[in-house]
């Protein structure tokens, strides 16, 4: 059994690292292989959109550090990922991670693996999105997530001072390891709004009739009763989570592949239009 | 073709509830416009799920409910727009509203802009 720990942090030794550590430490007590690596070590370039990794046998044709960062979850059960909240949510590192995974996602390549995340931050209050990204990747990769933690630490390395914090990281990588051993993908942590994502946003959507959960896509109903919000999702909606495998492939297949023939159906068109644009203001690559 | 023609594509999953005929024509004699309902069924089960490649395939031609409204009227058509938003939800794709004709697509495509199509 092997569990890799995936830090999305630039500071060696700083929280994120030392969060990360004390659960595989905790994972390797359980009986597990463990690894580590820093999404900062690794060149990931930004996806450029063409979506030919959709159509290739081989995927992305960007030759980056994000072959071998897929190879080294393709390697391991599971996936502990700490990321420290930077401006409300995640570090760009795992956002742009997130955009290279287009192909991953639609094949299902790595559904059914295990993970968990961790995340060091300095503000309560200031990670309305801490799990936003992390909740994507694993979704997008159809992960079984086990464990979502918070930590409130600041400074460089302040992570060892939260000794309860240090206990927890040290538990969370010790069931992680128990979840994969027992295929068990019961979720550990405390349950949040969603029941999903566990994560504690809604949506309102414009018609300020309905609700959702943003991550997961699920429509809801929101009451108040003496005081207390009260969100409900049916069992309609929650089959309707845009990362659950059917839907998924739904949305491949009747939103993004057809849109091939309206391109092409539309390009004369389009070719005529984007003259103006093309001579106007040239930057960058390609001018 | 009315001048007000919507054709509006639901794909596997979009729309908010079955599209029934009966429910179509309901909103249709509310608002003094034409509705109807085409199925397009081209999937067949594979590996556990209903399955389909649309990569080559013409808009029209894969798997959907197309709803076509039809009205001379452009205060009616809008309301009949809105009603079918209401219930089941806009298309959610650019070409969502293909074969349209231009008055209909622009004032379909205008609604689901100004009141986020229940997405």
């Amino acid at each position: 059994m092997k569990i890799l720990g995936m830090v999305g942090s630039y500071r060696r030794n700083g929280n994120s690292d030392i969060l990360a550590k004390e659960a595989l430490m905790g994972a390797e007590e359980a009986g597990a292989e463990v690894e580590l690596l820093r999404l900062t070590d690794y060149q990931i370039q930004a996806c450029q959109g063409f979506g030919l990794c959709l159509f290739r046998a081989e995927g992305c044709h960007l030759e980056d550090g994000v072959k071998e960062i897929w190879a080294k979850i393709g390697e391991a059960d599971a996936v502990l990922l700490s990321v420290p909240c930077y401006f409300l949510e995640s570090t760009a590192s795992l956002k742009q991670l997130i955009d290279r995974g287009w192909v991953l996602a639609h094949r299902g390549t790595f559904r059914g693996k295990y993970g968990s995340v961790l995340v060091p931050y300095a503000t309560r209050g200031w990670i309305p999105y801490a799990m936003l990204q992390p909740n994507i990747f694993f979704g997008i990769l159809g992960f079984h997530v086990i464990h979502r933690a918070t930590f409130n630490v600041q400074g460089l390395g302040e992570a060892v001072h939260d000794e309860p914090g240090i206990e927890k990281a040290h538990r969370i990588g010790a069931e992680l390891a128990q979840a994969v051993r027992d295929r068990d993908p019961t979720y550990r942590s405390e349950p949040g709004l969603c029941p999903i994502c566990q994560d504690w946003n809604i949506r309102v959507l414009q018609d300020r009739e309905a609700i959702e959960c943003p991550t997961c896509g699920i429509r809801g109903r929101l009451t108040v009763e003496n005081g207390k919000i009260h969100v409900t999702f049916d069992e309609k909606a929650l089959a309707e989570y845009r990362f659950d495998p059917e839907v998924g492939y739904n949305h491949f297949t009747y939103h993004i592949k057809p849109s091939k023939d309206y391109f092409l159906r539309t390009k004369e068109e389009r070719k005529e239009k984007v003259k103006k644009y093309k001579s106007y203001l040239n930057i960058g690559m390609g001018t | 073709m009315e001048a007000y023609t919507a054709h509006l594509r639901y794909y596997p999953g979009d729309p908010l509830e079955e599209i029934r005929q009966e429910d179509l024509d309901s909103i249709a004699e509310g608002y003094g416009v034409k509705a109807a309902l085409e199925r397009i069924e081209n999937r067949t089960f594979s590996d556990g799920m209903m399955r389909e490649e649309t990569l080559d395939k013409a808009i029209e031609e894969m798997t959907q409910d197309v709803i076509t409204v039809e009205a001379g009227d452009e205060a009616a058509f809008r309301k009949a727009i809105l009603a079918i938003y209401r219930k089941y939800r806009s298309p959610r794709t650019p070409y969502g509203f293909w074969g349209s004709s231009p008055d209909g697509e622009r004032v379909a495509r205008a609604i689901a802009e100004e009141t986020g199509g229940g997405w």
